[in-house]
This record gives structure tokens, sequence and C-alpha cells, in this order.
């Protein structure tokens, strides 16, 4: 019982804490971009773990799947329609069907010959962005737009100039891929997932079809992943192909881990410590990343569960 | 008394060790930002690579804002009051880092102006959210002609040349002393592709033609495969429009095989933190730099040229005067506009001259009216191995007026709106 009352609690923390985040974020040295830029990266580090943590199966090449939903976004607005969100749709569609055929690809492999062909396969989607120059302005990147106003009818939202509002739109997309994550993860599909985590041999003498299951889920992964690619591009009213480099992809592996890949809300709080850290830590050296880098041996050294981990054998002792 | 004794031994060990946590972790908070006390300074926020591959080019820039930055507060500031610089490490090529640090500048800490970005690629995205946002920008050294050309804005300005610019600056030179067959060992990325356009553009108005080229993948060490197919088109000159470590690289191989004695080596871009990277037999060809510290007879240089000195110890380059000439625009334009609005700003730039003292060019420079770009001169020369001094690394033999080789505004290709 009072487990559940602590997982209420934790979840009705973090939902007001991201709720109000705009009103006290200048408080401590925030701003509301920055807290954007914390739901997209936790959203791709969530999405990321929904593989990692939760199916067992290290990606690291989700920065591609990422990438071709912000550049699916950006061209749509450029070159076809000035529409916010048929552009994440073309985004998601465009990354989650990437994945659905690389997927097939790559399904048999494990471990660290999963990770490096999803590397592999990242990067040659890399390369075409940045050599094809005349459709994805290559390096320069794809400029020359911007996010569109929604028109709703009744009301229009101006999500290109009035920050807070982008916040809560970005926020709205947040919570609909975390309410997908949680009911997919209660789910016997996400137990099967569970399963074949923790022992794979088991689970297939038990007759379930494992490729089947990983597929499946990395597919989904990459799913959230495009939609927070699309909305990342949306942020920046930019795109360049840096946002498929597979740097990117080992940064949401560190957020995850950060953070505890084992808990639902551990890649949110490793997002939060990696953005944050960075904004304020690189405004005052220019070696910031050796203190991520610091941290981050630390907590897998001495921490394996991540930062969320610490604080649940806390709560439980 | 003994249990008592060991339980409050082991709560002052942690407590020591969560203190010593808390105040590493206290170096972390951010600073309470101080509204309005009295008179607020007025605030520049620089966004450029302080971290990667441009940290060198970064560094000689943000020298150049400090400088300016000393000389503006020492003649009153900007309308009166204290300039201030604040600084974010842009990194060399990360977008989402580069805009969230001018998002950062813009909304958390209000700067008046913003100024980057030395890749190209960033200061097309910096662009983006300064235009956004209606603030008045500045690109100090991003060379691609999109920035002041298909991709304008009018709170967009610049200092460094467009790529095309630079290729017309060399061309004559080329075509006159050294023939007009050209070979072309091109970078594989869009600034390669956009400066080898520009190069063929400029050499076909007067003869020219491209016997061949090869382009190379960003990063090559062993550039042998490509110099020998160079030596089979049998070109008059060999065109390096490859940058950086890669410069250094082709260049030192080039000599090895003897290249220079048999045909003349020429770049467009030049600039001065390659050339010390270079041995002294690699210091070679001819080159456009668009500014340099050694122009006898130029009122002010020397005294711009000691004070860097004295700052860093080494001469300024180009891009150190990027960097302070970006910086005096800022307070340029306020003080001349009288306000710190960008609209009046950017309007009280249209074609107006730097005075000579920010200039530091023989024949001055202006902004052209409808583009936002300073024209100013650029120097056509070659390297040498050895010159009158240590850092004397290039001998300038012509130096071309910038407006007679910028193209007409429609050339260009900007098409400005202006807020109602």
């Amino acid at each position: 019982m009072g487990q559940i009352n602590n997982k209420l609690a934790a979840n009705a923390i973090v939902w007001l804490l991201l709720l109000t985040a705009p009103f006290w974020m200048h408080w401590v040295g925030g701003y509301t971009e920055l807290g954007s830029r914390v739901l997209v990266m936790a959203l791709a580090a969530m999405a990321l773990n929904f593989l990692l943590g939760f199916t067992g199966v290290l990606s690291f090449g989700h920065a591609a799947y990422f990438g071709l939903g912000a550049y699916g976004a950006a061209m749509t607005i450029k070159y076809l329609v000035p529409s916010t969100p048929l552009a994440i749709l073309v985004g998601v569609l465009v990354g989650t069907a990437a994945a659905a055929i690389i997927g097939t690809l790559i399904v048999k492999l494990r471990g660290v010959y999963f990770a490096m062909v999803t590397i592999a396969f990242g990067q040659v989607f890399y390369f075409i962005t940045f050599r094809w120059n005349t459709v994805t302005g290559g390096d320069d990147g794809l400029t020359n737009w911007t996010r569109v106003p929604i028109d709703l009818g009744f009301t229009k939202l101006d999500i290109l100039h009035n920050p807070e509002l982008f916040y809560y739109f970005i926020l709205f997309f947040f919570a609909l891929s975390v309410a997908l994550m949680t009911i997919l993860l209660r789910s016997p599909f996400g137990r099967t997932l569970l399963a074949i985590r923790e022992n794979e041999r088991r689970a297939r003498f038990l007759g379930i079809p494992v490729e089947r299951h990983i597929w499946l889920s990395f597919t989904i992964s990459c799913f959230f992943v495009s939609i927070a690619g699309a909305l990342y591009a949306l942020l920046n009213n930019f795109v360049d192909p840096r946002a498929l480099y597979w740097g990117l992809s080992g940064n949401f592996v560190i957020m995850a881990v950060l953070g505890g890949m084992r808990s639902f809300w551990g890649p949110l709080v490793g997002a939060v410590i990696f953005v944050v850290l960075q904004d304020y830590v690189s405004s005052m050296t220019q070696n910031w990343e050796s203190f991520i880098g610091l941290l981050f041996v630390l907590i897998v050294l001495f921490f394996p569960r991540g930062v969320l981990g610490i604080v649940r054998r806390k709560v439980a002792s | 008394m003994t249990v008592n004794d060991s339980s409050s031994k082991k709560v002052s060990r942690r407590t020591v060790l969560k203190a010593a946590a808390t105040a590493g972790a206290l170096q972390l908070v951010p600073p309470f930002i101080i509204k309005a006390r009295g008179e607020e300074p007025v605030r520049l926020g620089l966004d450029n690579p302080l971290t990667g591959t441009y940290a060198a080019l970064g560094k000689n820039e943000l020298y150049g804002c400090k400088l300016a930055l000393e000389q503006i507060n020492a003649k009153g500031g900007i309308l009166g009051r204290k300039a201030e610089l604040l600084v974010e490490d842009s990194t060399s090529g990360d977008a989402g880092t580069t805009v969230q640090k001018a998002r950062k500048l813009i909304d958390r800490d209000h700067v008046n102006f913003l100024i980057g970005n030395i890749n190209s690629a960033l200061a097309l995205a910096m662009a983006a959210v300064a235009y956004e946002k209606g603030v008045f920008m500045i690109d100090p050294g991003g060379h691609t002609d999109a920035v002041t050309g298909t991709s304008c804005h009018w709170n967009v300005f610049r200092i460094c040349n467009p790529t095309q610019t630079e290729a017309n600056a060399v061309a004559g030179t080329l075509i006159r002393d050294f023939g007009k067959k050209w070979y072309y060992i091109t970078p594989d990325y869009a600034f390669g592709h956009t400066l080898e356009a520009g190069m063929i553009k400029a050499a076909a108005k007067l003869g020219g033609t491209r016997v061949g080229g090869a382009l190379t993948p960003l990063g090559t060490t062993d550039f042998s495969s490509y110099l020998i197919a160079a030596q089979a088109a049998k070109p008059d000159v060999i065109i390096f429009l490859v940058q950086g470590d890669d410069q250094v690289n082709a260049l030192k191989q080039a000599v090895q095989f003897g290249l220079q004695k048999r045909f003349h080596l020429a770049g467009a871009q030049g600039e001065l933190e390659p050339q010390e990277g270079l041995p002294p037999e690699a210091r070679i060809g001819t080159w456009v730099f668009e500014w340099y510290w050694k122009q006898p007879g130029v009122p002010h240089v020397a005294e711009f040229v000691a004070a860097i000195k004295k700052m860093s110890g080494r001469v300024p380059t180009a891009r150190t005067w990027f960097g302070y000439a970006a910086t005096w625009t800022c307070a340029l334009a306020a003080n001349g506009a009288k306000s710190l609005e960008a609209v009046k700003m950017a309007k009280f730039l249209q074609g107006y001259h730097l005075p000579p003292e920010v200039a530091l060019m023989p024949n001055g420079a202006f902004f052209r009216a409808g583009q936002n770009q300073l024209i100013g001169d650029l120097y056509v020369g070659h390297a040498q191995a050895h010159g009158s001094a240590p850092d004397d690394l290039f001998k300038v033999t012509d130096v071309v007026k910038g407006i007679d080789i910028s193209g007409t505004l429609e050339d260009t290709g900007c098409k400005m709106t202006w807020p109602a």
C-alpha cells in the first residue's frame, strides 16, 4: 500500500513540476526554452529507454530516427504545407517507417553487435542529409522556415511568438507519449518485453516470438523518438545533420543511464541533469563535457541504477 | 554513553560528506538575476565556438571583442551606459546548443546585441532566432553567401566577406599571373561546394576553365591520390579550398610531392592560424586574407596590433579584427541611432562607413544598404616561409577594393522585408 502511495505521490510531483515549470524557472536562473528543451530530450531518452530499460536492447542509432522526424517536420513546412500538426505527423511517419524497415534487418543481432549496426545505419542517414545539399541544405542545415501558429477554428494558438504556449504544446505531446508508453508497458505486451529482458532463452522456450517483439519494441521506441525529433525541429526553427549524428544517440543513452534506466521516470531525471548541467556549466567553463563525463563515470561505477535508483533505495530503507 | 558517542561520530562523518557535496553542488547554482539596480548595463551576447574545430579562431575573435569593449567603455559606453559582454560557447557544430544559447542570451539575459558565429551553418541558425525575436545581430566570421544573400534579414549584419567575394578577389590575380587552367581540391560539404562554384564563376568571367577537381571528405589525412590526379590533369594552378587541418595536410603533401615546382598552388580563403600550423617549407601559394596585421601607412593599425599583442601575446589575425569590428559596430549603431531599438539601429547602419580606427583598412569599409554586408578591402598575396617578424607569414601583393568585386545587390539574391 505504502509503495503505491509513494508511486502516486512521485507521479503527482513530477506532473506538478512540469505543469508549473514556466512560472518558477526564472527564479532559479532558467528560461522557458530551456524547459522545452528538457522536455524534448526527456521524451527522446524515455523513448530510447523503452528499448534499453524495458526490453534490454541497446541502440546507439536513435539519433537517426530523431533526426528523420526533425527533417520530416522541417521539410514539410518548408516545401509542402505550412502546417505544424501535419509537419509532426509527416516527421513521425518518416522516422517510424525507416525504423520499421531497418528493424527487420537487425532484430536477429544481440548486444554489442546490435548497438554497432544501429550506429552504422544511423550514420547512413547522417551522411545522406550531410551530402544531399539541394534538398536538405547539407551542412548549412535547413533554414528559412518557422513553426506555424495553429488555427483551432474558435481560437488561434500562437506557438511561434509565445514561448510559454509552445512549452505547453510540447508538454501536451510529452504527456500523450508518456501515457501511451505506460499503457503499453502495463499491457501483456509490455510484460512480455520485460520477460525477454530478464531471460531471453526462457521467453523463447515459452513460445514467445522474441524477434517479432524486439522488432515491435524497436519500432515503437523509434516512433516516440521521432515525435521528440519533430518537436526538436519546431523548437529550434532549424535542423541540421547533427540531429542525426551518432554522438546525439550517445547523449540519449547517457541521459537514460544517468537517471536510471530501470525506472520509468529515470530518463526524465537524466535529461534534466544533462541539459541543465550543460546549460549552466558551459557558460562558466569550456570543459563542461568533462563534468558530464565525470558524473557519468561516478554514477555507473557506484550507482548502476542511476539517480532514481539511489532515491528509490533511500525510500525503501 | 558509548552508544551515543558512536552514533554522533557516524553522524558527523555523514555531515562532513554531505557538507562537502553541498558545497560542491553550490558551485553549480546559477546566480540570481538582479533586475535593474540603478543603471543597467547594455549587454552584448557572444555565441561563438570556444571548443572543437573552430576553438582557435573563436578565441581570437573573443580577444577582438574584449579589446573593443574596453575601448567602448573607456569612451563613455553605449548611450552613456556601461557595456557588458556575455560569452557563451556555441560549440563548433551543434546547432541545437547554439540556438539554445542564443535563446538564453535573448530571453534570460535580455541582451541588446547578439554576436556570432564562425560556423556558417550555426550563423544561419542564430540568424533565424535573431530574426524571430527581432534582436540586432552581427555575424563576425561565418562566410557562407546566404547570411547576407538569399537568407538575409533586416536585423542581421556581417563583418567577414561572402565566399563569392573571396573567390572574385583572388581570381583576377591568378589568371593574370599564373594561367587559366585550374584544378580544384575541394572539401566535400556545403561550404566547399559553394566556394568551388564561386571560383568557377569568377574564373569563367575572365576566361578561366576548370580542368578537373577532387572532392575530399572532411578530415582527410592522405591526399596523395588526389594530388596524383591533379598532376595528371596538367593544370596551370591547383586550387586548395580545404580548410583547417585538412589544408595543413594537403599542403604538406603537395610540397613532399614537389608540386610547387611544376604548378602554381593557390587557395581562396587564407588565414593566419593554419599558416602558423604549417612547416616553413609548406607556407606557399597565393591566398586571400580578409585582414592583415602588417599594413604600413594605414592609420591606427599599429595601435590595434600593439593593444592585442599586450592582451594575448600574439599579433591579431583577421579573426581578431572580425570580433573587434563587430563589437564596435554594435556601439556605433546604438550611439548613432541614439536608441537600442533594433529597427532604428539597423536603419542607421544602411550605407554607414566605419570610422578609420575601427575599419583599419586603406580604403575604409562600409555596410552596403539593402544587404547589411560590410564591404572593405581584401588582401591578395602569397604565403612566405619567413617574414620580417616571426608572425609575418603572408606577403600582400594586391589590395583589392571589395566594392569592385562584390557584384550588384541583385547578384547577392538578398531581398529584405522590414517590419512595418
